[in-house]
């Protein structure tokens, strides 16, 4: 069978992958600047991942990779919720504070990326948790419903009970 | 029989949102609007954020953001669970 | 006499009933998971009007993209057609 699409399709998919994953990683980045944030940024990260799985037909064998980073990023955000339970959960404990994330904004302006405090912490812990959630879940989906090219550790026997 | 309970419960329901539509409040103008000096006079000086939907969203209601992102978590291990890569058939290979 | 975000609102509004229609309508699935998709690209671009951007992106990116592939994974394993019995 054929996993993969037409050469067309995979050089436009080439020139259009890298532009995407970049908007997504500038909206989870710039979450507390202009709309958007973790989850919009984690979509649109996921959605060149569909992108690749559809053009290439495979991703490699990086489930168990996924799984961790999807863990990695809420264990994350919780640790990140818990370290300012001195006042409160979620308490902003590094506003203002100065360093790289406690710069401080007054007024208008034009918006400085060191700001935010916990909040652009907890946009990039979302944004990774929901970019390789939504990515894993294309993985599973693709690779159950014969979409992407099974993996290559099947031996012969398997693949003869397939034929048949 | 089956056809006049479904046109009846069509009706029934869209006269509730014509009913719905009638009385709804002019956009831009809440019923409650306690909360909003306060979200959008504090979440700068405070969070020492611009984008005030993000201070709600990370700080004010930062439960909530923890809830959506277990229901992720949830989804995920259940879409594991459903499609794992399931044993040999049988064991006369092994 | 309407302005024009007005009549934006109201193309945007109709093509959002055609759209959610055709759903029904079609008996090929993947034609209907496609309309399913375009009425989210509708939706989003409603919220856009609405200023409402954050709520637009998570529609454009979660509607239009990845339920639109997920349902056409899950199409491809099932049949394409909708029968009836």
């Amino acid at each position: 069978m054929n996993w993969k699409m037409s050469r067309i399709v995979r050089t436009v998919t080439d020139f259009l992958v890298v532009p995407i994953v970049i908007f997504g990683i500038y909206l989870i980045l710039h979450g507390h600047l202009t709309p958007g944030g973790g989850f919009q940024g984690g979509a649109v990260v996921a959605s060149a991942t569909a992108l690749l799985i559809i053009a290439y037909g495979t991703l490699g064998r990086h489930k168990k990779d996924l799984s961790t980073i999807e863990a990695i990023g809420l264990i994350l955000f919780i640790s990140i919720a818990l370290l300012g339970i001195g006042s409160t959960m979620f308490y902003n404990f590094l506003a203002g504070t100065g360093g790289m994330f406690g710069g401080t904004v007054e007024g208008i302006n034009s918006g400085y990326i060191n700001t935010g405090g916990t909040v652009t912490l907890m946009n990039l812990a979302v944004g990774i948790e929901v970019s390789a959630a939504l990515s894993l879940i294309l993985w599973m989906m693709s690779k159950e419903t014969g979409i992407m090219k099974p993996e290559k550790k099947t031996s012969k026997t398997e693949s003869k009970e397939v034929e048949n | 029989m089956k056809k006049a309970i479904a046109i009846l419960a069509f009706l029934i329901i869209f006269a509730f949102l014509i009913l719905g539509a009638v009385e709804m409040r002019p956009f831009g103008e809440p019923e409650q609007e306690d909360m909003d000096d306060y979200f959008l006079g504090d979440s700068q000086p405070h969070n020492q954020v611009n984008n005030v939907v993000t201070a709600v969203l990370f700080d004010y209601r930062g439960l909530d953001t923890l809830g959506e992102a277990t229901i992720l978590f949830s989804a995920v291990v259940g879409v594991l669970t459903v499609l794992r890569e399931t044993q040999k058939k049988g064991g006369e290979d092994v | 006499m309407p302005g024009l975000v007005q009549i934006i609102q109201f193309l945007i509004l109709i093509g959002l009933m055609m759209t959610a229609v055709a759903v029904i309508i079609f008996k090929d699935l993947i034609s209907a998971a496609i309309a399913l998709g375009a009425s989210s690209l509708l939706l989003s671009l409603e919220f856009f009007v609405l200023r409402a951007p954050d709520v637009a992106i998570a529609e454009a990116a979660v509607g239009a993209a990845l339920t639109t592939a997920i349902f056409i994974f899950a199409i491809k394993a099932t049949e394409r057609k909708e029968g009836y019995e």
